[in-house]
């Protein structure tokens, strides 16, 4: 299932929760790391001059910086990488999330694995309401799943054997059930399906009545059994849960009553592929900052494998 | 009787100290160095209380707290996190309190009396 991982870092404390699960999976489930960082954004075409990502210091790049580098990333993660069987690091000079793609495109990981936000991390990034730019970004374009650690508390887990699927019914969602569906049969988790009413486009004072509301849950519960539960033959660890609410919260709320590990959604699911929003879909990015388990977002082109 | 506090926790000076300060304030108290070890003894004990630290050798400290929720006669135990992880505090949702080590013991005391005497 994960036998390679493209764990892509800043190299700062603000990855470490991510490291944490990264190095956790590689171990757990056998996989080949790739630790990548990228180094510094050039500051002019072809210039030798690269604007430091870490430090924000101007730094002439050459052999001697590179390995620099890669020795401090080695230094980083040495109590990680001395549990780990096998690992590689990389470094790239470029955008970040650009560098991210083009090494995931050539190294075809089954996974990439990053943290929420880099500069805007914790209580500013609520603030913000918005996950980091590269991984909205690296999110969006990526043909393979991506794991995102935003909170510390979302890396205390270990492994995966609790696992919702969060959906909105939509195609996309399909990409994200089948991904879903193959990781929980082969790591022999518990699967929840689960689908959050939206209640918020109702007006105040014109809210709708409670007998609608439920007959909405009913339908939502049918519409569950029929795209998803048809499509799992023997496996039998499954429940299902229609909640009512505002989405992202309620996808938060019972992961964390039903104590998962893991939630995978699909995110855009409303956009197609040529829309060029640069975020990744409000529902899916604001489960991703607030879960208290790792998130693995999942895009069209995945499905499309 | 006795309450009984069991320890979860695998650095044996904390687990020293733990059992020094709950038995030296009238507790009976156990310890497991693992989690598995903590679920079976908890199972036969029926602690008044666990201290719960997050980072144990077999398992994380969420993953025991969903074996326990899982247990009928176990799932109201209180727990307490005691880790030095940054983010303790959100990792056990339904812990009545975490604490950062180093730990304040009267604070400790103070949140285990509050919860079983």
């Amino acid at each position: 299932m994960f036998k390679k991982i493209l764990f892509a870092t800043s190299a700062t404390n603000t990855c470490d929760h991510a490291a944490r699960v990264a190095f956790d999976m590689a171990q757990r489930y056998n996989a080949h790391m790739d630790i990548f960082h990228v180094l510094g954004i050039p500051t002019r075409g072809y210039s030798q001059v690269v604007v430091d990502v870490t430090t924000g210091d101007e730094v002439e790049l050459d052999d001697n910086y590179r390995d620099l580098v890669i020795e401090e990333l080695r230094t980083y993660y040495d109590h990680q990488i001395a549990k780990t069987k096998n690992w590689s690091i990389d470094v790239a000079i470029g955008l970040p999330h650009r560098e991210i793609l083009r090494i995931a495109r050539l190294m075809k990981p089954d996974i990439i694995v990053m943290g929420g936000s880099t500069r805007a991390s914790g209580s500013y990034a609520h603030k913000k309401i918005v996950t980091g730019s590269t991984f909205q970004r690296v999110a969006k374009a990526a043909r393979c799943p991506v794991l995102v650690i935003n909170r510390p508390a979302a890396s205390f887990w270990g492994g995966f054997s609790n696992v919702v699927f969060a959906t909105d019914f939509s195609d996309a969602a399909d990409s994200a059930f089948e991904f879903a569906f193959k990781l929980v049969k082969k790591l022999q988790c518990e699967f929840h399906l689960f689908h959050a009413l939206d209640i918020t486009r109702f007006q105040m004072n014109n809210f709708h009545t409670q007998d609608y509301i439920e007959d909405q849950i009913r339908k939502a519960t049918q519409q569950l059994r029929f795209k998803y539960v048809s499509r799992l033959g023997d496996f039998k660890q499954y429940a299902m849960e229609v909640w009512e609410g505002i989405p992202f919260l309620e996808i938060v709320k019972y992961a964390r009553e039903k104590h998962t590990d893991l939630i995978v959604m699909a995110h855009n699911t409303h956009k197609t592929e040529e829309d060029d929003a640069s975020t990744i879909g409000s529902v899916a990015e604001q489960v991703v900052l607030r879960a208290n388990c790792p998130v693995i977002t999942i895009n069209r082109s995945v499905g499309k494998q | 009787m006795k309450k009984k506090i069991l320890i979860i926790e695998d650095d044996p000076a904390v687990v020293d100290y733990l059992t020094t300060l709950f038995e030296d304030n009238g507790y009976a108290v156990y310890s497991a160095m693992s989690a598995q070890e903590g679920i079976n003894l908890a199972q036969k004990e029926r602690p008044d209380l666990i201290t719960l630290d997050l980072e144990l050798p077999d398992e994380w400290g969420p993953r025991f707290y969903r074996k326990l929720s899982s247990d009928k006669e176990l799932k109201n135990t209180p727990v307490i996190v005691i880790s030095g992880l940054s983010g303790n505090k959100y990792a056990v949702s339904k812990a009545v309190a975490s604490l950062s080590k180093p730990f304040d013991r009267a604070e400790l005391l103070k949140i285990v009396k509050e919860n079983i005497d």
